[in-house]
């Protein structure tokens, strides 16, 4: 049959050359040139996973044709040039396609220094009940007398010698247990995972090393917090309990995607998911690589790691298909992971160290919310708390030990300077606090690491709106005052704006403005977070203000300013001291699982207890979200300290009039 | 036989009283009309001070309304051709104010200019003594002109201007502001919507005695209950003490219910729908009476017969209060 004639039809198919690689791949025509890319597996930024609505998977045709169905974003003489929008352009016959060179973005997330976690929950006992342990054995050698086989030479070895009665050990440590106990000459050390996730009486410690000899590596764990937009991870040493080192990086996944909706909707295409899931394993790996080379230990040396992250993340980083997350009923596939060896997951730690995903609660309150509950210790309180995770989403927790409510409200991107002209992440150069002088509404900022401005990031944005608006120079619907005696309000291109820093002041070759359209997705934004609290709130019957504590969790939180965030009613106008920054919830809740045996049961108990309020089921967001689209909110009266500070500074507000 | 107690609801709040119409500084008016002033629901006059009753306006247009229903051609006759005219007969059959839109500046219907449309204000002005509405022709450039310009001109009157949205507030409350009228603050039937637009317009120190508010309202099977519902909830949120959910509601019931098909039909209709003249009375009163119901303070009518019945209807049910 070998020589039949080829009479089946065929997909006709094409050929693409891409440079400066010099790739050349055979695809269908029709194939999108994103499509493309992808399976080249080349780097071309897609934030919005190919729907045709950022413009930036650009890439120049310089020979052939293609079929354009849109030209986003593009100026006429770029299109004659050959520039075009890769998701929306289609192969019709064999091309050659230049894709540019990214500039890289820094790889550090922030320009601060990473808060190292300080404080485990205080039940944390990992002394007695520790998670890792390495014991020294002096096995007997075996003898035509003594005929018992290696492995049960070893169990009785650590019976007798450190009164571990049982042990088991999976089948790629058999296969080298003969070789590793007779290399070592009978002397060697053992390292055993005490415990699987949670206590079961019925495992015994697990075998993960052998090594010859006396005590002498270290034992290690990393705790990841696998975020949206960065990541990081935690080297703690078991021997010590202490965290050793930490880095960051951004979470390779953005190529695919700023937000999660959008990476669901790139895990639909032709190997998309297989993309992501490889992009947020190499993420992890290449953190491993840079704590292993600091820090001068093996990677094999890694015995445990736990991952926190939100519910998307986590589907992502087990490759499980994420779309049903996405649409109503929003289902997810797992809460709880099962656990997984590092090597079937492709993570470059001991390939035999077991990986502990923190368990979700719903399909937009995850792990890393799971992770926040706690370690902010709101798991223990009596107080009545509200725990708040501000991020592209904006999750919030609120209860006290007997009860705990949570739900997700998408704030979309702009906090973290997604969706905003001059918006950018918190790097150097980014605008992150600004001041308006009353009198010449003139700005003065500061920038991520004092490098010349190139744009603002979350908390500059809310630090300007609250500067415009309490000078007056928004009114509170969000509308720029043209007739505001300064040249730095101005239409531009049909759009008014305010412009903080002119194109010579700073490192950007334009002006560094903020625009109406701007303003009004950080309103949309702020407005969903606090709509979240207040309903909430109602849903089990209390005030916001009886709140006794609010605790702001996740990477941006720590950077925000409670002052400032009030005046645009993204926080509830409460006292300051009422407020605790308590910075990475989600990669602290992560090391103190790693550690702390015990609180792993707290983990799994905090993730079943857990009410998950779906608020696309729930009739008052709606409303809760109209009221609060305006500065600071619809209902002045909950926000006397901003009404106190406007009227203060004379700037047309009067309060409501007390009413007969 | 055990006495039975009605119960009676106490509130804290009250919806301010609104003057329109001025007789002195710089006003002509013969009569003005004072709305607002509620402490209950409508008409509980048990329960609460109900100082002023709703007032009825009719509808005049400063060019003859080429889209209209046939009922109301009919009906108007001639006098649809004459803005002045048409507000002296709506006066004689029973107005206590006038609407006048100054449709006629639209640049997609002749483009008038600000200077034409005062020389129409001024007309209608001349013609009746009853106060004044003035809408402009409902785009948001068009309107501040024009506004602007009858606002000066009209200085004193204590007119209310429409439509203050969103988007345009400013150039029309400062121009009510500087020459002592009104402005109807219109939002699309959303409690927070209208309650923001009347702190954007406090922000901009127009003292809240000079704003009405118009939640948008729909004809009786044209999202009706919506609008009620909408109403109602400001209603209540003023009775309770939010002050800035205070102000007297205005509402277009004629322009609603006689641009459906209730209104206009006459031929190819069930039998059962009846005569188009009974009918859309019918439908304009039935609109109104809802509303009434659940707050309206001015009602803007197109229909003579319309005044008519809802002035005897607004005797009764104001009777002994």
């Amino acid at each position: 049959m070998s020589d039949a004639p080829a009479t089946k039809a065929r997909t006709a198919m094409a050929s693409i050359t891409f440079t400066p690689s010099g790739e050349t791949i055979e695809v269908p025509l029709g194939t999108s040139l994103l499509d493309a890319v992808i399976l080249c597996e080349l780097d071309v930024p897609a934030p919005c996973a190919g729907q045709g609505r950022c413009g930036r998977c650009r890439v120049r045709v310089r020979a052939g044709d293609v079929e354009r169905r849109s030209n986003a974003g593009l100026v006429s003489a770029e299109i004659l040039d050959g520039w075009a929008v890769a998701c929306q352009t289609y192969v019709t016959g064999s091309i050659e396609v230049e894709v540019p060179e990214r500039r890289r973005e820094t790889v550090r997330p922030h320009g601060h220094a990473i808060a190292e976690p300080e404080s485990l929950p205080l039940t944390c006992d990992w002394r007695q009940d520790p998670a890792v342990r390495t014991f020294e054995l002096d096995i007997e050698p075996p003898s035509l007398a003594d005929n018992t086989s290696d492995f049960d030479r070893l169990r009785r070895a650590l019976a007798q010698q450190h009164g571990i009665e049982e042990v088991r050990a999976e089948l790629p440590m058999l296969r080298r247990l003969g070789k590793d106990l007779r290399m070592a000459n009978w002397k060697v050390s053992v390292t055993l995972e005490m415990r699987d996730w949670v206590y079961d009486a019925y495992l015994p410690p697990r075998l993960i090393r052998i090594y010859p000899g006396a005590f002498r590596h270290a034992s290690m764990g990393v705790a990841v917090d696998l975020g949206t937009t960065s990541v990081v991870a935690y080297l703690l040493d078991f021997a010590t309990g202490r965290v050793v080192d930490s880095a960051s990086a951004y979470n390779k996944q953005i190529a695919c995607g700023d937000d999660v909706i959008s990476r669901i909707i790139y895990a639909k295409r032709k190997r998309g998911l297989e993309r992501l899931q490889h992009l947020a394993v190499e993420t992890i790996n290449d953190l491993l690589d840079e704590l292993q080379k600091r820090n001068g230990i093996e990677l094999y040396e890694i015995h445990e790691v736990t991952v926190a992250g939100n519910t998307t993340m986590t589907h992502l980083l087990l490759g499980l298909d994420p779309q049903y997350l996405r649409a109503e009923p929003y289902i997810p596939t797992i809460s709880a992971s099962p656990v997984l060896e590092a090597g079937e997951l492709g993570l470059r730690a001991n390939i035999l160290a077991h990986v502990h995903v923190m368990p979700s609660v719903g399909s937009y309150v995850g792990g890393d919310i799971t992770a926040g509950v706690i370690s902010s210790g709101m798991f223990a309180t009596d107080k009545l708390t509200l725990f708040i995770d501000i991020g592209t989403n904006g999750e919030m927790v609120l209860g006290t030990k007997d009860w705990l409510l949570s739900c997700a409200c998408s704030a979309g991107p702009a906090f973290e300077g997604g969706g905003v002209g001059d918006g950018m992440r918190a790097s150097p150069g980014a605008i992150e606090d600004v001041f308006i002088a009353d009198d010449t509404l003139e700005p003065t900022f500061r920038t991520v690491d004092d490098a010349p401005a190139v744009g603002i990031c979350g908390s500059g944005l809310i630090d300007l709106l609250g500067e415009l608006f309490v000078t007056g120079l928004v009114d509170k619907s969000g509308h720029l005052d043209r007739s505001a005696p300064t040249d730095r309000v101005r239409v531009h291109d049909g759009v008014p704006e305010y412009v903080v820093c002119w194109a010579g002041e700073g490192g950007a070759d334009h002006d560094i403005a903020l625009t109406e359209s701007d303003i009004t997705g950080l309103i949309r934004a702020k407005a969903a977070i606090y709509a979240g609290f207040e309903v909430l709130c109602r849903s089990v019957g209390v005030d916001l203000a009886d709140v006794e504590e609010i605790l702001i969790g996740g990477a941006f939180g720590q950077y925000i300013n409670i002052e400032k965030a009030i005046r645009i009613g993204l926080l509830p106008d409460q006292p300051v001291e009422r407020f605790k920054f308590l910075g990475n919830t989600s990669a602290q809740g992560a090391y103190a699982a790693l550690l702390c045996v015990n609180i792993r049961h707290d983990v799994l108990d905090v993730a079943a207890k857990m009410t998950y309020l779906e608020l696309s089921a729930d009739n008052s967001f709606m409303d809760e979200y109209t009221s609060a689209l305006f500065l600071p909110h619809t209902d002045l009266s909950g926000f006397p300290s901003v009404l106190a500070a406007l009227q203060k500074r004379g700037n047309g507000s009067d309060a409501p009039r007390a009413t007969t | 036989m055990t006495a039975v107690e009605i119960p009676v609801e106490k509130w804290s709040g009250a919806v301010r009283e609104v003057t329109l119409g001025s007789s002195y500084g710089g006003g002509t008016r013969t009569s003005t009309v004072t709305v607002g002033g509620e402490t209950s629901l409508p008409f509980l006059g048990f329960e609460g001070a109900l100082p002023h009753r709703p007032a009825l306006a009719v509808e005049v247009v400063d060019m003859k309304p080429a889209d209209w229903s046939p009922e109301l051609v009919a009906t108007w006759g001639d006098d649809l051709s004459d803005p002045a005219n048409w507000a002296a007969r709506a006066v004689e059959e029973g107005a206590d104010l006038i609407a006048l839109k100054l449709r006629s500046c639209h640049p997609d219907f002749g483009d008038r200019s600000a200077t034409e449309a005062r020389a129409t204000v001024d007309r209608v002005l001349a013609a009746v003594g009853v106060p004044l509405i003035v809408y402009g022709p409902g785009t948001a450039d068009k309107d501040n002109e024009v506004l602007v310009a009858v606002a000066e001109a009209t200085k004193g009157e204590q007119l209310a201007l429409g439509l203050c949205e969103e988007k345009n507030y400013r150039t029309i409350v400062a121009a009510a502001l500087g020459n002592g009228h009104l402005v109807i603050a219109q939002t699309p039937i959303d409690v927070n919507l209208a309650k923001q637009l009347n702190i954007l317009i406090s922000d901009m120190r127009l003292p809240l005695e000079r704003v009405l508010m118009d939640p948008n309202t729909g004809a009786l099977g044209y999202g009706l209950e919506y609008t009620y519902s909408v109403m109602e909830r400001l209603r209540l949120a003023a009775l309770m003490g939010d002050a800035m959910t205070q102000q007297p509601m205005i509402c277009t019931i004629g322009e609603e219910s006689w641009r459906q098909k209730e209104g206009r039909a006459a031929t190819d209709v069930p039998e059962a729908w009846g005569e188009l003249a009974e009918r859309g009375v019918a439908w304009e009163v039935t609109t109104a009476m809802t509303l009434l119901e659940s707050g309206a303070d001015i009602l803007v009518l197109r229909h003579p017969g319309s005044v008519g019945v809802l002035r005897e209807a607004l005797d009764d049910l104001t009777k002994g209060a």
